[in-house]
């Protein structure tokens, strides 16, 4: 018996076909479902950039008399930021609700944040005061640019809770002690001399 | 006095030369091949008009009396059909008018409200027949588990119709955005959010942050086409809304009515 009725008798024609053809179909559908569901993601975004100009510190009034805060509304509509004026410097805190991300609108006089779609409510400092939100209101990254004007950053690096990038992600209604520590620090909070 | 009688010796008002053009019509093999068994007068020709028809065909060719009546089914299900064909027609009616981009789509929609002739009347048909969808469908689901329909041999097409159940829900809300007013932006943006809580696809959903699932590579961003409601958003949810939701659902129907009528309409309770 020579090699080639040898190999003909453990491996025949007809499952040899059998194999590759069903390994050639399986490998096309695969390859397809992959690219198909690769195509879904968009490799290029015409979304509004997440890094803007604010202005300088001083365009921003300071608090007077008994008010805690002054929070600025004029890039609310535009990129979905507060700059919240305190007594001691200037924060940037992003406009999406951490519920399920509506907008949330700015009462003055009952010095809180309410959302619309599900009532949450945050304080000033962006901390969840009722509702069902399930952690602080985002703070985006300050920097000061060489001219002194303030670029803000809310993008992917700015939106996310201050800290969750460098420490371990713990859900909470109020910033923790190490939270606070971060967010009064630069990028997230400018201080400004009185 | 001529009476005219038929083969059944019965008088007949009919006058001759139209009996003869009708005999005529009925010779032709375009009437042939449209009534192949002729008058069903008999049970095997009844039964035959069902089998040979493409139309009556997704009907059982023999159906228990408990099963027509109106109290048992009350026929939730064919008119979730009915409504199925209605939104499709009026929804592709409406697409003549509708553009899905970002500075047209509400416009659109309001010019068909007060502009385009019998738009109105199209839009609300449009609107109420996709809410009594999903009203008629879970009617349906409820009459299917107090009647058992469910159990065996039919538990696989509950499985089917529980698909079908999902993909009203889903063309109800992918519908719900193509106005692209303040109510569907955000009952969106809500939606979507909760498709990021998704274990291990959502980017704010357990597990995911091991498989280094970022807002920007998440199942949400597949979804909506970016990673906020936008004009990406706006087209997806119209071309699932007109295309391939109603494929699917389309392949699931057929499916369904098939099922049925391979396993019988189920008994009296």
């Amino acid at each position: 018996m020579d090699k080639e009725n040898e190999f003909e008798k453990r491996v025949s024609r007809r499952r040899f076909f059998n194999i590759t053809g069903w390994t050639g179909l399986c490998a096309f559908l695969g390859s397809s479902g992959v690219a198909g569901a690769r195509f879904f993601y968009p490799k290029i975004l015409y979304e509004p950039a997440s890094t803007f100009n604010a202005g300088r510190p001083e365009e921003y009034t300071a608090p007077a008399g008994n008010e805690r805060v002054v929070v600025d509304e004029r890039w609310k509509k535009n990129q979905r930021v507060w700059m919240v004026r305190n007594r001691e410097g200037i924060y940037a805190v992003v406009a999406v609700c951490t519920h399920l991300g509506c907008t949330p609108n700015w009462f003055p006089t009952e010095v809180r944040f309410k959302c619309p779609c599900h009532g949450s409510n945050f304080n000033p400092e962006g901390e969840v005061i009722a509702g069902p939100a399930p952690e602080p209101l985002f703070r985006a990254r300050i920097e000061l640019a060489p001219d002194g004007s303030m670029i803000v950053t809310t993008g992917l690096l700015g939106i996310r809770r201050a800290n969750l990038q460098t420490q371990k992600k713990t859900l909470g209604v109020f910033w923790t002690e190490e939270e606070k520590e971060v967010i009064w620090k630069p990028p997230y909070f400018l201080q400004l001399k009185a | 006095m001529s009476t005219n009688l038929n083969n059944n010796n019965e008088v007949s008002f009919v006058p001759p030369f139209l009996k003869k053009i009708f005999e005529y019509i009925k010779s032709t093999p375009v009437w042939k091949s449209i009534f192949r068994v002729g008058y069903p007068d008999t049970m095997p020709k009844r039964m035959a008009v069902m089998r040979s028809s493409f139309y009556m065909h997704i009907f059982p060719t023999k159906v228990g009396m408990h099963g027509m009546k109106i109290k048992y089914g009350w026929c939730m299900g064919g008119i979730t059909f009915f409504l199925f064909l209605l939104l499709t027609i009026t929804g592709i009616l409406l697409m003549f008018y509708y553009v899905p981009e970002e500075h047209r789509a509400y416009n659109d929609m309001k010019d068909l409200r007060y502009v385009v002739p019998f738009g109105m009347i199209l839009r609300n048909m449009h609107r109420w027949a996709a809410h009594g969808m999903v009203f008629t469908v879970i009617l349906h689901m409820i009459r299917v588990f107090y009647t058992g329909s469910y159990k065996p041999p039919r538990q696989f097409n509950w499985t089917v119709g529980v698909l079908l159940l999902l993909l009203t829900l889903l063309l109800s809300f992918t519908g719900y955005l193509l106005p692209w007013d303040q109510l569907g932006f955000w009952a969106v943006t809500v939606g979507t959010n909760m498709a990021s809580a998704t274990p291990l696809l959502g980017y704010e959903g357990p597990f995911s942050k091991y498989l280094g699932i970022q807002i920007d590579n998440d199942i949400r961003f597949a979804l909506i086409g970016g990673t906020r409601i936008g004009p990406n958003a706006l087209i997806r949810a119209y071309v699932w809304h007109c295309v391939g939701l109603p494929l699917i659902a389309t392949a699931l129907m057929i499916f369904h009515f098939w099922r049925i009528r391979k396993d019988g309409f189920s008994g009296p309770m």
